[in-house]
């Protein structure tokens, strides 16, 4: 499947936060960086975890493309289970969300 | 590992996972508290936290929250300073309290959203800069006395992150105060404090010339005109480098020089430029020839009596930094700026030269190794090693512990790793009270010649119990070793095991990675071996003074 290359600037930005993130983690429960990878359920990111990359995440974007977008949000969550399944989800939702600013 | 145990009032889960991971030696098992009951815990000795082992303590907390009435200046009202400043009293009682429960404290100073800008223009006559600039100072006097016990910069901390500082995000979904820099910067200060109470700080920085301490070759250009000083920028941000290395050496830090230059040229540039602002008696000892400079770094520190983990080397040359980083690990060879402009910051940012306690001897030390150097040049020229010792005067003055030189021995036991019997760490308070049990007694020894005092530099220990004395300590600093004084020493050890009713003084080598000098001694001093690593004496025989050396007890207290 080929990307918008936006798309793969996301991934970039959220490749950069899991660095910052695994320096958090034990090495047991470090991320890999692939699309596939689980952020949320069983042995994935407690609530902490995932609290800390999605600011990371906010942080990487803003810098990629002077854009604040914001994910951490309730309201923005609600409804959004899905986009917190995988890095690769959560890379499709800060896209849509970059683009709909940039639309904007 | 080390364990830290972390009190805070807002959740240190990020602080945590960053100690936890962090490379830097030394390793620390942060050990969580319960966030948000810090004054419930410090006023609790018999809180079940206390009972996990932690020779380090941090307790964190928000200014508001430790000094309930700062809440009331964050609101915008007026708070008398002594309402305030009250607080802060019974806030460091409680924190005084926790220092007797654990091995160190550290104390991360108040910090205040610096979005925040309070009374605006007034705010240093009646506002929040005010107030809690009052309460850190207050905190800081209240931990004064306590030698465990340290007030760590947190400010800094904000500084350097600046607006990342505070993130309002993690704090209202995660009670978790600070942006990650924060953290960081804040494990970076705690390691390197807990470093320096281990008595791992670095003591020695060993410079380069050429390009690192004055713009230009001297080889080729001469002394004259050399980039340095003057009405240009990059030769006053030489000059200014040069002023932070002095400012260290007033620290205790000792400096040298490693260069691949011709000595005579290097060392006329040294004593003649108008505008250097180090000059040759800054220098512990120097290394100016063609040779790699890995090698010369070697024989170097050999030659001031320290080790290569003690060791900084600083070079504005990338290839002479990976040689050294390759062949000494142990050595720190820091990552260099390309521009002079930024030596100095450079230089100020290292984190590796933190010292709990400064004694006069730390102060003098740059100085002492000068008059070393002119020690060494009269035995060059005396034809044995008697003839130097006389030739030295030397004068070694006993004194027991005291409270004037405890601060001095808790550091030479704690930094002394190559004469050193038992390599026994401890604090300040943990020593003085060893000292003060049962048949115990420690003595401390001071090193004086014709050239100069070497300060108290050796330290021995004594137990009797059923006529047998055993030497718990005898720890001599590396600085004058080799000069008669360990023997010296044990004279004074083994006679005052005699009055005390000892027949026979033992003594008993720990080997650690570092103190082979110490078993070589032992081999050596005169003490018959037992097994492969005990020495006696019997106190029937006495244990001769050497040839030339005056020993005295210090005048009492």
């Amino acid at each position: 499947m080929t990307h918008h290359p936006r798309h793969e600037r996301v991934v970039e930005a959220i490749f950069a936060a899991v660095d910052e993130l695994n320096q958090q983690l034990r090495r047991s429960q470090r991320l890999a960086k692939s699309l596939d990878t689980r952020i949320t359920g069983d042995g994935s990111l407690d609530s902490l975890g995932l609290l800390n990359l999605i600011v990371l995440v906010e942080e990487k974007v803003d810098q990629a493309f002077g854009i604040p977008v914001t994910l951490a949000d309730d309201q923005v969550l609600a409804g959004q289970a899905d986009a917190f399944h995988t890095l690769g989800s959560l890379a499709d939702f800060v896209h849509r969300a970059v683009a709909a600013k940039m639309k904007g | 590992m080390p364990g830290c145990l972390v009190i805070s009032d807002f959740n240190p889960h990020n602080f945590c996972a960053y100690l936890e991971n962090d490379k830097e030696v030394p390793a620390l098992e942060p050990i969580q508290a319960p966030f948000g009951l810090v004054q419930p815990i410090l006023s609790d000795a018999g809180h079940p936290i206390w009972q996990t082992r932690s020779d380090f303590a941090v307790v964190w907390t928000q200014p508001e929250k430790a000094v309930p009435s700062f809440q009331r200046v964050l609101e915008g009202e007026v708070v008398p300073a002594e309402a305030l400043l009250a607080e802060v009293d019974a806030f460091c009682s409680l924190l005084l309290a926790a220092a007797a429960r654990v091995g160190t404290l550290f104390v991360p100073a108040w910090v205040h959203d610096p979005a925040d800008r309070g009374h605006g223009m007034a705010d240093w006559k009646r506002g929040i800069r005010l107030a809690l600039t009052r309460l850190n100072l207050r905190l800081a006097e209240g931990l004064s006395a306590p030698p465990n016990a340290f007030v760590l910069d947190a400010q800094r901390w904000v500084a350097q992150a600046g607006i990342a500082a505070f993130n309002p995000k993690l704090w209202y979904q995660g009670k978790i105060l600070f942006g990650n820099p924060v953290f960081q910067a804040a494990v970076n200060d705690v390691k390197a404090a807990a470093r320096g109470v281990r008595g791992e700080a670095r003591k020695l920085i060993i410079l380069d010339l050429d390009e690192t301490l004055w713009g230009g070759v001297v080889g080729d250009v001469g002394w004259e005109h050399l980039r340095l000083g003057g009405h240009d920028g990059v030769g006053e941000s030489f000059v200014e480098f040069q002023r932070a290395l002095k400012a260290l050496t007033r620290q205790g830090i000792i400096l040298a020089i490693v260069s691949k230059n011709q000595e005579s040229l290097a060392l006329e540039a040294i004593r003649k430029h108008p505008e250097m602002h180090l000059r040759l008696e800054d220098f512990a000892a120097w290394r100016i020839n063609w040779e790699d400079k890995a090698a010369n770094v070697v024989a170097l520190v050999a030659d001031v009596n320290l080790g290569l983990q003690s060791a900084v080397f600083i070079d504005d040359n990338p290839m002479e930094r990976a040689r050294v980083r390759e062949a000494l690990p142990e050595v720190l060879v820091p990552e260099w700026p390309e521009s002079p402009l930024l030596y100095r910051r450079a230089l100020l940012g290292l984190r590796c030269f933190d010292t709990p306690w400064l004694s006069t001897e730390d102060r003098v030390r740059a100085h002492a190794y000068t008059t070393e150097r002119q020690r060494n040049a009269v035995k060059q020229q005396a034809g044995s090693l008697e003839e130097w010792l006389k030739g030295l005067a030397m004068e070694v003055i006993v004194e027991p512990l005291n409270a004037a030189n405890l601060a001095r021995a808790a550091q030479l036991l704690n930094k002394t790793n190559q004469m050193n019997l038992a390599t026994r760490r401890m604090t300040e308070s943990e020593f003085k009270t060893w000292a003060e049990t049962g048949s115990n007694r420690v003595w401390t020894f001071r090193v004086t010649d014709r050239f100069g005092d070497s300060g108290l530099t050796g330290l021995a220990s004594l137990q009797v119990e059923n006529g047998s004395g055993w030497i718990a300590d005898f720890v001599l600093s590396c600085r004058v070793m080799g000069r008669k004084i360990e023997e010296t020493m044990l004279h004074w050890v083994v006679e005052n095991a005699r009055q005390a009713g000892a027949r026979e003084v033992r003594a008993q080598y720990s080997k650690t990675a570092k103190n082979q000098p110490c078993l070589e001694f032992w081999h050596r001093s005169g003490f018959a071996m037992r097994g492969s690593s005990a020495f006696v004496w019997d106190t029937g025989q006495a244990y001769p003074v050497p040839d030339g050396i005056r020993l005295r007890a210090a005048a009492p207290q």
